[in-house]
């Protein structure tokens, strides 16, 4: 009867047992959902191929290196083709998924989502930078991690004012001369302009007549031949890579003279390869490095392209998969932060997430990242690349807060 | 009669847990050692639906609905090999590739439904891939038009000759930059894979 009793407790602990191990792999299990929304067929899919595999690639390392405190991402990834009704569509997907925030991609998706992803309270991380998404009490579902595009912008006009104007022979005779070419019906290439010319302003330039150049333009003969007249001493570009090569060929080639201040994305690592010779001393701003330059976590990003990807060459990859790696990490860490105060709402990550950090370092060549409730402008610091001798190196790092506290504070946040 | 049973009882246990271990030990556990790379090989495409080719402005009053900028859509089905060479299953997590028409990269798919893959034995997938005239020719515009115009011919010429001739299999469509990943017991393989259809 005792051997009875021993060997039914004995089964009986078998079973507590193995009902435990099953429950706790099972709680071991747990996912945090986040949505991607990419382009790898539309307008902008040269680049944001690149986006969407670093997006994947960095989700792969966040997961691998401990999750969110011991949960691990799950990643819903969807081509959208630039398309803004295929964008509203995944979206929804997205909700109904229980999606907690969403990576997305350009103008087009975010500034369409902008009041949804508002009143959803869904944290919407996008790589489009316009300024106007900073200001909180508008957009205040809407961040990034990198230099807003007005930003950029004054930064760079900053740094040639700077580093080259006081090398070039009329410096000190006369006012340095500025034109901006861009595509004047694209809110995208024309959203910082309005800072770029005050900032131009303020820095006592004399400023051209804007060229209106098509994201398609593959000649811009005209519109060099029209900046002739004035004699810029700099161009500021805001267009794409594609239009940006080939208004700096045609600059080369007709002899126009000007330096070249391009914003981020019309400056990466195919720039030289359709520029060719226009392409060198190109400035430019870009808030990430390039890939493969030598700053922290770079090593992961290549081994992660390298064993995720390892049929697309390392000599394709670009700063668009840095630029994602930065996005998804900032990400991940604002998730850690709000899954550590024990809400992973939209709220919650936003407040306990986002708004949290301060000066926090994401490492890839990105500046500290800040924001706060009031002002998601996520860094302050433009840092400004020249290519020469056939690679990119850092020129300047202009801080525009600590320069302008004043206006940082009072005037430029929003637009 | 009680010492008789429980021996009997305990003999069946040490059985049955000999008998597990035994099944256990035949089966091949997988180790970064023995683990292969799963081999993804295109076993065909199929022009899934094609539509002609066509191209309305958004100028064009359309008989129902709005007018928009709307070009003909064209769905082309990869149909891939995938072969499993472990003694054990292996996971297929997802698999992506780049689609070329030509020298011009127009669309990066994927597949992310998991799929078991038995041992020594070969599964297929098929990925759906979709185009339509509109996204292709802002694709082209915005990164082909030095490419296009070193071919000595423009967009919409370009774009034609592979809406009418790709659905008679006329023009090879390439696959790039193919990567499947690949789980075994929390190991990870990633198989890379490349092809042209029709070769």
């Amino acid at each position: 009867m005792f051997a009875k009793n021993m060997w039914s407790k004995f089964i009986i602990s078998l079973f507590i047992v193995a009902l435990f191990v099953g429950f706790s792999s099972m709680a071991g299990a747990a996912t945090i959902k986040v949505g991607s929304l990419n382009d790898m067929t539309g307008a902008t899919s040269d680049v944001g191929k690149d986006y969407a595999l670093g997006i994947a690639e960095a989700i792969h390392y966040v997961n691998d290196n401990g999750g969110i405190n011991g949960k691990q991402i799950k990643l819903y990834q969807f081509d959208y083709g630039y398309r803004i009704p295929e964008a509203l569509t995944k979206y929804n997907l997205f909700k109904r998924l229980k999606c907690v925030a969403i990576l997305g991609w350009g103008t087009g998706d975010t500034e369409a989502l902008a009041p949804t992803v508002a009143r959803d309270k869904i944290p919407y991380i996008s790589a489009s930078y316009s300024g106007h998404l900073c200001k909180p009490e508008k957009t205040p579902y809407n961040l990034f991690f990198a230099t807003d595009y007005s930003t950029q912008s004054r930064g760079l006009i900053t740094a040639w004012f700077d580093k080259k104007w006081p090398q070039k022979p009329d410096y000190g005779k006369r006012k340095p001369r500025i034109a901006m070419c861009y595509m004047t019906a694209s809110p995208f290439s024309s959203s910082s302009i309005k800072a770029a010319k005050e900032q131009a302003n303020m820095l006592g330039f004399e400023i051209g007549p804007d060229q209106n150049i098509s994201l398609f333009a593959i000649d811009t003969k005209s519109q060099i031949l029209a900046l002739k007249q004035f004699k810029p001493d700099v161009l500021l570009h805001t267009n794409t890579v594609m239009s940006v090569a080939a208004t700096l060929r045609d600059s080369y080639a007709l002899a126009l003279g000007a330096d070249n201040l391009i914003k981020c994305w019309g400056y990466d690592e195919n720039l030289p390869k359709l520029a060719g010779k226009a392409a060198e001393g190109a400035i430019g701003c870009a808030p990430w490095a390039f890939f493969g330059l030598d700053v922290p976590l770079m090593d992961k990003v290549i081994e992660y392209a390298k064993k995720y990807n390892p049929g697309i060459p390392l000599e394709k990859r670009t700063i668009h998969t840095v630029q994602a790696w930065a996005s998804a990490l900032g990400l991940a860490e604002a998730l850690r932060r709000a899954d550590k105060a024990g809400d992973l709402s939209g709220e919650g990550i936003l407040k306990n997430g986002f708004e949290t950090m301060r000066d926090f370092e994401i490492g890839l060549g990105i500046a500290p990242v800040t924001y706060t409730a009031t002002d998601h402008r996520s860094q302050s610091v433009a840092k400004i690349y020249e290519y020469k001798n056939g690679k990119f190196s850092l020129l300047d790092e202009v801080d525009l807060k600590k320069r302008w506290p004043d206006k940082w504070a009072n005037e430029w946040l929003g637009w | 009669m009680h010492r008789k049973s429980i021996i009997l009882k305990c003999l069946s246990v040490v059985s049955i847990v000999v008998l597990l271990g035994g099944c256990a030990g035949m089966m091949t556990k997988p180790t970064q050692k023995n683990f292969k790379a799963p081999v993804v090989t295109l076993d065909s495409m199929e022009v899934a639906h094609a539509f002609g080719y066509w191209y309305f402005s958004k100028k064009v009053q359309p008989t129902k609905g709005k007018p928009d900028n709307v070009g003909a859509p064209l769905s082309l089905a990869f149909i891939f090999n995938v072969e499993n060479p472990n003694d054990y299953p292996v996971k297929m997590e997802n698999l992506k590739f780049t689609i070329a028409f030509e020298e011009f990269d127009l669309n990066t798919v994927s597949s992310t439904e998991t799929m078991w893959i038995p041992a020594g034995k070969t599964n297929q997938v098929r990925v759906n891939a979709h185009f339509d005239v509109r996204q292709s020719l802002l694709s082209l515009l915005v990164t082909g038009g030095f490419k296009l115009k070193e071919k000595g011919t423009n967009v919409w010429a370009q774009l034609e000759k592979w809406w009418t001739e790709i659905p008679q299999y006329s023009v090879p469509v390439h696959v790039k930059g193919g990567a499947a990943v690949f789980k075994a017991d929390g190991l990870t393989k990633v198989a890379t894979f490349e092809a042209t259809f029709p070769e």
